[in-house]
């Protein structure tokens, strides 16, 4: 149809220029096709969709608690990062040798520049009058091995992920808050020796570090470790005397068994 | 009663040409789920709308109890999502709707592409939904620094990294968008709170006005 | 005379024009000052960084040590002390080497020989990037240069780190 200065709609279907509109009869029966007025009839159609959505999204919201991982901590070296779903795959792009190295830049700017350039001038670029993708077979298949593309590295990216060690940073993971007496001599000891893989009041560093709270060693056993190591945990991480050896020990077995009256071989955390 | 408080306004201001444009405006049987089930890929959009709207909605009542600040961040969080009354969902929507988000407005963006919705004379609305796209990712990755956890201070990291590599202007987008050369922190984290609760929604609310206006304007684009 | 009747500026245009001017002027000078707050940290030149003493230089060894040091970092209104780490080994020249294990690539943490395939490499967990022991990038993965070295002085056959690591020139 023509309006105006004689602008063409290509496969318009739009209403009709308000002279003609107001001669319709309010049931729109003249009217081609079978349309119907926005307000109430489609809305409501509109809404009803809205709605089946809306109990699926609650749905989801109510069956997965939205993550939280554990407080940001800068120092923690350990942590490898991962972007949002939908950021993953230009996370994933810069992995190959030709999107980094000396090419970073056509990783994170030049293959990014162009797709999302492409997307924003699709209309200048595939100016044609025809719709059909088959019709436009240049712009479509360009479309299609983008979001084919968009989906491999996605997936490449999670398929190469460890989600098990990722949920371990989870903050439902995060060991109980303990007192911790930063004045205690043990603490420096502590400080000096344990604390870049153990966290600053034992609850660990994942995934370095276990958490120490709920450890159940005696002063004999934590010195031993200290010394040896466990599991993962090397030998020779302690570096210090014997005497301070003894304050680390105490500290450990006092911070973690505190509360549990006596148990504390220091007697000097009786708060609670 | 109404009605004639209606008629009241009405006629002072003339608000029924308003809402009859909008209300008895003829939606065409191509787009109506109700006579073709295939028209379902025509409400991407609009739930993409909805989505929308969750978001703004819980948005506000998050910074009720949110602060911007790297000490209090995390905590206030971890407070709302498991103290405060329906705090789980209330966070759950907003970060869920998040997601959500992104997929209905990539499937919106798949729709017109695949049935050349764009072409003339609807190039413009094309690029305004196109920008529309770049604000949400923009909110995507602003607000996923926001809660302060590992995942969000180191993914923000790499974030800027990537800004960085850009060559010649990088490192000063980096300084920027970081409020620091060097450091993520304190300053990266009012930065991203401004841009994500005030700069990117007043564009996002600029353009969609534009986005519907158009679609007014030009009609929805007929069957292949 | 017509000529010059051509050339003026009718009443409207001026009036145009001038609305146009006092409207950029009310713009601009609302706007001014809220750049120049945006923009302030591009404003402000780069900080100054104390050193800290990390280690004695006859313990240093040709195997890279983890070494960690606390400095006093001001971030705005946020003064804290943090971590570094750093990666303090003689290489074959006899160089002192400070690394810092940030990796050249996106700003993970790179890992002494922490990867079996690649031994006596740092090896970064992201993107598989790796550097050699002398802390330069392997070709053909993704860092794009040399771990970063921190200032170091030596005083009394102690060596000194600041927080600040600068890129390398190439080895």
């Amino acid at each position: 149809m023509r309006r105006g200065k004689g602008l063409k709609f290509v496969g318009d279907s739009r209403v009709i220029d308000k002279e003609t509109r107001d001669k319709i009869p309010k049931d729109y029966s003249e009217y081609p096709g079978r349309t119907e007025a926005f307000w109430p009839n489609f809305l409501l159609k509109e809404w009803l969709v809205g709605s089946v959505f809306l109990i699926g999204f609650l749905c989801l919201v109510a069956a997965a608690p939205s993550p939280l991982e554990q407080q940001a901590d800068p120092n923690n070296a350990a942590y490898i990062p991962l972007p949002d779903w939908y950021f993953l795959f230009l996370y994933e792009l810069l992995k190959y040798n030709y999107a980094s190295n000396d090419y970073i830049v056509i990783g994170t700017m030049v293959i990014p520049g162009l797709a999302f350039g492409a997307l924003l001038l699709a209309p200048f670029l595939d100016k044609g009058p025809e719709r059909r993708l088959t019709r436009r077979p240049i712009a479509s298949s360009l479309m299609l091995l983008a979001v084919a593309s968009v989906i491999w590295l996605t997936y490449e990216s999670v398929a190469s992920t460890d989600w098990e060690a990722r949920a371990e940073y989870s903050v439902t993971n995060e060991a109980p808050q303990l007192e911790v007496d930063t004045s205690d001599p043990g603490y420096e000891v502590y400080q000096a020796n344990c604390l870049s893989c153990h966290g600053d009041a034992l609850q660990g560093n994942a995934p370095v570090g276990p958490p120490l709270v709920e450890i159940t060693y005696e002063p004999e056993a934590i010195k031993e470790i200290a010394i040896n190591g466990i599991g993962e945990m090397p030998a020779g991480l302690f570096q210090g005397t014997d005497e301070e050896l003894d304050l680390l020990a105490e500290f450990i077995y006092s911070t973690v068994n505190q509360g549990e009256g006596g148990a504390s071989e220091t007697g000097d955390d009786t708060e609670e | 009663m109404i009605s004639k408080i209606y008629d009241w306004i009405d006629e002072r201001l003339d608000i029924t040409p308003m809402w009859r444009d909008i209300a008895d405006h003829e939606v065409p049987e191509h787009v109506n789920p109700a006579h073709h089930f295939s028209a379902f890929v025509y409400c991407f959009g609009g739930l993409t709308f909805f989505v929308v709207v969750i978001q703004v909605l819980s948005g506000m009542f998050l910074t009720m109890y949110y602060v911007p600040d790297i000490e209090n961040a995390f905590q206030s969080v971890k407070y709302l999502q498991s103290q405060v009354a329906h705090g789980q969902l209330v966070r759950g929507m907003h970060h869920w709707g998040a997601s959500v988000v992104i997929v209905m407005i990539f499937l919106h963006t798949l729709r017109v592409f695949f049935q050349g919705a764009y072409k003339k004379p609807r190039e413009l609305n094309w690029v305004v939904g196109v920008l529309l796209f770049f604000c949400i990712l923009g909110l995507g990755f602003t607000g996923y620094l926001l809660p302060w956890d590992n995942k969000a201070f180191f993914a923000t990291q790499v974030g800027l990294e990537i800004a960085e590599s850009i060559p010649f202007i990088g490192t000063e987008i980096k300084t920027l968008l970081a409020g620091d050369p060097e450091i993520v922190g304190a300053q990266t984290l009012t930065r991203f709170f401004a841009i994500h609760v005030f700069f990117l929604p007043a564009a996002l609310f600029v353009l969609m006005a534009i986005h519907f206006i158009m679609i007014r304007r030009q009609g929805i684009s007929g069957p292949l | 005379m017509s000529d010059k009747k051509h050339n003026e500026v009718t009443r409207r245009q001026f009036l145009n024009y001038t609305l146009m001017g006092v409207g950029g002027f009310m713009g601009a000078a609302v706007l001014a000052p809220m750049v120049g707050f945006a923009i302030d940290p591009l404003l402000k030149g780069e900080k100054e960084s104390d050193f800290v003493y990390i280690m004695d230089v006859d313990e240093i060894t040709n195997e890279p040590q983890r070494k960690t040091f606390v400095i006093d970092q001001v971030d705005g209104w946020y003064e804290s002390q943090v971590e570094r780490t750093a990666w303090i080994y003689k290489n074959n020249n006899g160089d002192i080497l400070a690394l810092s294990p940030v990796c050249t690539h996106l700003g993970c943490t790179v890992d002494w020989n922490s990867n079996a395939d690649f031994p006596n490499e740092f090896f970064c967990p992201c993107h598989f990037g790796r550097f050699d022991s002398n802390g330069v990038n392997i070709a053909g993965t993704p860092p794009t240069e040399p771990l970063h070295q921190y200032e170091y002085q030596i005083t009394d056959g102690k060596l000194y780190l600041s927080g600040k690591s600068n890129p390398r020139e190439e080895a």
